[in-house]
């Protein structure tokens, strides 16, 4: 694992620190690799969206799940796993529909609302010593109740200027690359140079080293949770201007998406750990294997259970590899 | 080492951290005298309906508190998947023109056992963190129950529905037979060397790895438990209030609640049978009231939500204070 050869490198032992660099660069190419051979194959059933248009549009798409990755991210280098956030995408997309178009400042008050309800997730962890596994999935089910209480039935409609922003065209790169490029500059920004990233990460390394070091891990888990809100706020956001409507219950495969991009972006279970660029573009890479099915008329039954088979292939290939990674 | 420092504790606070199930069953009978007085349907008949639907929430908790005893994380999130498989298999299997409902209630449970099996070695063998192995395992399974059911043509099997509808002395024959698996269920967990070894890793794994005793083993037979007790639920539920894709999905969130209602540590390694009861009784109820007071499903999925969290931030509380 990178962040422990950062803490402690395998002093006299180049050979095996080759190695484990070697390993390395296989483990966090494997997912751009894999995204643009997802691309490959498509653009060879569907040579259309090769284009500028084709590919704003194919990509645009992977918009909601790059967030909800980067967002996962975020919760699992601190240590915690989060089975909430597809629900809460869900709530976000229904109110920013439901309220955004017509009742702007009240949508807003709600967005910002649920961020700091979702920092207060990571209170909860904390000051109850609650597993996150729990506490998320008990939050879940607040997230979804409630997106059936703004909107019972799919509905809604995106405000014009959410839809005007999506429509950006700039010229050469595609609006969702550039979308993508600054999602993944700031949170590798906020991961890795802002000591609060640091701190989080920390944490999910050694939380009894923070702890003596006198940082606050309730102030750090807080700003965790409270970053994966406020990008769970942005995935909802995209989900409203690609779908031009609100429908709380479809985001919900967003969360095993989402840390199946992350594990596929060389990301780790046990915490300490961010590599935001490999969860964008795993996420990328399950999205298009998503559209790659539809082109092959593979039948909506088994889209299910791709994910769940991608993410135990995954593992599956590193414990065979790895050996020692652990 | 136990001793609380406290030293002027009352016999009152000493019952209640050795038996923490007795708040549930204070709080089953506060909403149960507030649902008669607010629903006027009577007092014994409010209960009735009560232990009518507990038996098959209580089923699929006692499986979810065994893993969850085990602790270091373990949950098993496949469980409403697992209850429509075991269903529309066993049912395929039974609701044949002559198909036997034995061989199909076999069937249905090897589902689970299957279930059971794959979660394990995911968890084992590949290292996921059990509440991502048991949803994927979730996922993979919902996808064979749709393919199962998309040309399904079988009725339930008459007999199978009789017998969730039997009653004696007015209570129905599926409670007693749940009472019954329960106590069988707390005889495992308290008195055999392999339910021990279950509350013994949820306490210290790395002390119950080096005393010798068989983690993974244990492992696999936990979750394999769970996914029987899922399937046979499942099958029973089918039966009871038909059958349909979504018979599970409700029982992902109040499995859990149950089971930490009823007093078991989320932490793992000590959990009540008793309080499973409580525990679902008091979530039956409280949907009764939420119901009876015009409140939309929804909004009783964030009741629920929202009870689960309050509940586990005071027990969370509760477990600190002891410890120091």
């Amino acid at each position: 694992m990178l962040a422990t050869a950062e803490v402690t490198p395998p002093v006299g032992r180049s050979w095996l620190r080759r190695k484990t660099q070697r390993r390395e660069i296989v483990n966090r190419s494997l997912a751009p690799a894999a995204a643009i051979g997802m691309f490959i194959w498509v653009a060879l059933l569907q040579s259309d969206v090769a284009t500028y248009s084709g590919l704003t549009l194919l990509l645009s798409s992977a918009i909601p799940l790059v967030a909800a990755s980067l967002a996962a991210l975020v919760v699992i280098s601190i240590g915690d796993i989060d089975v909430g956030i597809g629900f809460f995408i869900g709530l976000t997309n229904a109110i920013s529909s439901q309220y955004l178009p017509r009742h702007e400042v009240l949508g807003w008050l709600l967005l910002i609302g649920l961020v700091l309800a979702y920092s207060g997730i990571g209170a909860l962890i904390e000051l109850g010593r609650v597993p996150a596994i729990v506490a998320t999935l008990g939050a879940s089910f607040i997230w979804m109740g409630a997106g059936l209480v703004v909107l019972p039935v799919p509905g809604g409609t995106a405000p014009g200027w959410l839809t005007s922003f999506f429509n950006l065209s700039p010229p050469l790169v595609p609006f969702p690359i550039v979308i993508m490029v600054v999602l993944v500059a700031a949170t590798t920004w906020f991961m890795s140079r802002t000591s609060l990233g640091t701190g989080i990460r920390a944490v999910g390394a050694n939380v009894q080293s923070v702890r003596r070091h006198g940082w606050s891990i309730l102030k750090l888990r807080m700003v965790c949770f409270g970053v994966a809100g406020l990008l769970g706020v942005i995935g909802g956001l995209s989900v409203t201007a690609v779908a031009d409507s609100g429908s709380p219950g479809s985001s919900a495969d967003l969360t095993l998406l989402a840390i199946a991009a992350v594990i596929l972006g060389a990301g780790e279970f046990s915490g300490g750990y961010a590599f935001p660029l490999g969860a964008v573009a795993g996420a990328v890479a399950i999205s298009l294997a998503t559209s790659l099915l539809t082109f092959l008329n593979v039948s909506s039954n088994y889209q299910g259970s791709v994910v769940g088979i991608i993410l135990i292939v995954i593992l599956l290939a590193r414990v065979v590899t790895k050996g020692s990674r652990r | 080492m136990n001793r609380p420092t406290v030293l002027s504790r009352s016999a009152l606070s000493e019952l209640l951290t050795a038996h923490p199930w007795i708040w549930a069953f204070a709080a089953v009978i506060v909403e149960w005298v507030l649902l008669t007085v607010i629903a006027d349907r009577g007092f014994i008949p409010t209960m009735q309906a009560q232990i009518t639907l507990a038996p098959y929430l209580v089923i699929v908790s006692i499986g979810q508190m065994f893993v969850i005893t085990l602790g270091n994380g373990n949950i098993d999130l496949s469980i409403p998947y697992t209850m429509p498989l075991a269903a529309y298999f066993a049912i395929g299997v039974a609701g044949k023109p002559g198909g036997s409902l034995a061989v199909g209630i076999a069937v249905g449970l090897l589902c689970g056992v299957l279930v059971g099996i794959v979660n394990s070695l995911g968890i084992l063998l590949l290292s996921i963190p059990p509440i991502v192995c048991t949803l994927a395992v979730g996922f993979l399974i919902q996808t064979a129950t749709y393919v199962r059911a998309a040309n399904y043509s079988e009725q339930l099997p008459q007999p199978l529905v009789n017998a969730t509808l039997a009653k004696l002395a007015g209570i129905p024959d599926v409670t007693f037979a749940c009472v019954l698996l329960s106590l069988l269920a707390a005889a495992i967990l308290y008195r055999t060397r392999y339910g021990r070894g279950v509350q013994a890793i949820g306490q210290n794994i790395v002390a119950a790895e080096r005393a010798g005793l068989p983690v993974s083993r244990t492992v696999v037979y936990t979750y394999v438990l769970s996914g029987v007790l899922a399937a046979l639920s499942g099958i029973f539920l089918a039966a009871f209030s038909g059958l349909t894709l979504d018979i599970g999905s409700t029982y992902l969130l109040a499995s859990v609640a149950a089971v930490v209602l009823g007093g078991t540590l989320v932490t793992g390694g000590r959990s009540f049978v008793t309080g499973v009861w409580g525990g679902a009784i008091f979530l039956g109820l409280t949907v009764t009231l939420l119901s009876v007071a015009g409140a939309s499903v929804a909004v009783q999925d964030m009741g629920e939500g929202v009870l689960i969290l309050i509940v586990l931030l005071f027990a969370g509380r509760t477990r600190v204070v002891q410890r120091e």
